[in-house]
């Protein structure tokens, strides 16, 4: 069904509602949550979109003065945090009065585990590069396909929902052959080692990374070391890792190139329209110029045409038109505010003033990233509650 | 750390219940009070902290008076409510 017949309906996907941003269609988001949860988390697109948030407890003490300030001059999609309480105001509040509505279906907890994969074009032929973006929290986890007809794959930042990956590799008769993390995220949970389990392939991790940075304590995950210059080859191409410490100590990037083609999975780098902070291992001070020298002595040193892929975004406006989130680092020496050429002591500077807030659960998913700690599922959607805040503070104002 | 003993008038147990039910629940069961009574309710869904807070300053005669997280025998959490009917 396409998004457009789904507004006809009651129910609507995240795949469905990711379709109607996408295309800017005219609708009314009424997001029922309370309004701590909505402001800490609000669905966003990259065209403008009418975005209310009348908490369902409103519909439930004063339907009337509630329903009042939701207009009707456009389909109203209801969103809420599982699913149930926006059902209800579609049901028991909107139709009722004749209004078009439909309710997202399993709410933010659906939204958030939505990925949406697209082809990266210029990688044909050579490779088969996919982007998964996972849109609720800026996340971007990628497959690449290689060698004689695309079969092997490697996946580089595994979501930790699988089934993103697995139905690709399934759609595509994929064999994956290397699964890397290029760091310990603090944002988001892993599925590196589910994956590796689930598919036989190795698990990458730099070791640096292996340490807890607050709790200083070992991993207990089982994984393989990458180490800077280590080069794994991929058919006619080869991957690259780039040991860049500043965002974490084992941060690595990883550059592939095959046939003239080079790409750039730049992790918790380099981003589209920010970079990296350097604090979320609690020693921002003095990782503030091992970042600078990663970032400006030896990412920007790579040729202009290779094409960055990154680990994030911060605003959904930051894709191309064609919904990748994509630069070549030519264009991003350009256009991106944070790479604009410093010395090192006013860059240190420059990032330290610029940090967005240090959500206190960073230091939980760390722990579940290297196996000190095994949430339940329930806990895991805790931790990952809300977009990222990986990048400098910029990124994230309007 | 202990609290302030809470004279409670009546129990809803919404375990298992998503929201709205624990909120829909909770309204009836408070339009049966008198005023000054309080209800206590027991819910697991970790979403009803921030939602009895909202609705208790959205509802004109409710009044939040504590809220509590305990686990339960089975490690299951529990977000406990207490709410009094103002008028």
């Amino acid at each position: 069904m396409s998004a457009i017949g789904a507004l006809e309906k009651t129910q609507l996907t995240a795949a469905q509602l990711k379709e109607l941003l996408d295309r800017g269609e005219k609708i009314v988001l009424l997001d029922v949550r309370n309004e701590e949860e909505y402001r800490r988390w609000p669905i966003e697109s990259r065209h403008p979109v009418r975005m209310l948030n009348i908490p369902y407890y409103q519909f439930v003490e004063t339907p009337d003065s509630a329903v009042a300030q939701v207009p009707r001059d456009a389909p109203v999609v209801a969103v809420c945090a599982k699913g149930g309480s926006s059902a209800w105001v579609v049901e028991e509040i909107l139709l009722p009065r004749g209004y078009r509505a439909a309710n997202l279906e399993g709410g933010m907890q659906a939204w958030g585990r939505f990925y949406q994969p697209r082809l990266v074009p210029e990688a044909e032929p050579v490779f088969r590069i996919w982007q998964l973006e996972r849109p609720a929290r800026g996340c971007l986890h990628y497959l690449v396909a290689y060698g004689p007809q695309h079969r092997e794959a490697i996946v580089i930042d595994p979501p930790r929902h699988l089934e993103a990956i697995l139905q690709l590799v399934d759609a595509h008769q994929l064999k994956i052959t290397h699964i890397l993390d290029t760091h310990a995220h603090a944002d988001h949970i892993s599925g590196g080692v589910a994956l590796a389990q689930k598919t036989g392939a190795p698990y990458y991790l730099h070791p640096y990374d292996g340490i807890h940075p607050i709790d200083v304590l070992p991993a207990t995950i089982p994984y393989e070391m990458t180490k800077d210059g280590q080069t794994f080859i991929l058919g006619q191409a080869r991957l690259q890792v780039l040991h860049i410490p500043g965002h974490t100590l084992g941060n690595t990037a990883l550059y592939l190139e095959g046939n003239g083609k080079r790409f750039l999975f730049s992790g918790d780098s380099i981003f589209i329209y920010s970079i990296a902070r350097p604090d979320l291992g609690g020693r921002g001070e003095a990782w503030s110029p091992l970042h600078y020298r990663s970032l400006f002595e030896r990412l920007l040193r790579l040729p202009d045409d290779t094409i960055v892929l990154p680990g994030h975004f911060s605003q959904p406006g930051e894709a191309r038109s064609d919904g990748l989130f994509a630069a070549t680092l030519a264009e991003l020496k350009q256009r991106n505010p944070d790479l604009q050429p410093r010395s090192q002591s006013e860059f240190v500077q420059y990032m330290l003033s610029s940090l967005p807030e240090f959500p206190k659960q960073y230091i939980e998913i760390k722990r579940v990233n290297i196996g000190l700690l095994q949430p339940s599922e329930d806990y895991a959607d805790e931790l990952e509650f809300g977009k990222n805040v990986c990048a400098l503070a910029d990124a994230y104002r309007a | 750390m202990s609290a302030e003993p809470i004279d409670v008038k009546q129990e809803l147990d919404v375990r298992g219940a998503k929201c709205p039910i624990p909120i829909i629940k909770a309204r009836q069961e408070i339009n049966r009070l008198q005023v000054g009574e309080v209800l206590r309710v027991v819910a697991t869904d970790p979403g009803s902290v921030n939602d009895f807070k909202g609705w208790a300053q959205t509802a004109k005669n409710i009044e939040l008076v504590r809220q509590e997280e305990t686990t339960d025998s089975s490690g299951q959490r529990l977000f406990i409510h207490y709410l009094r009917r103002l008028a």
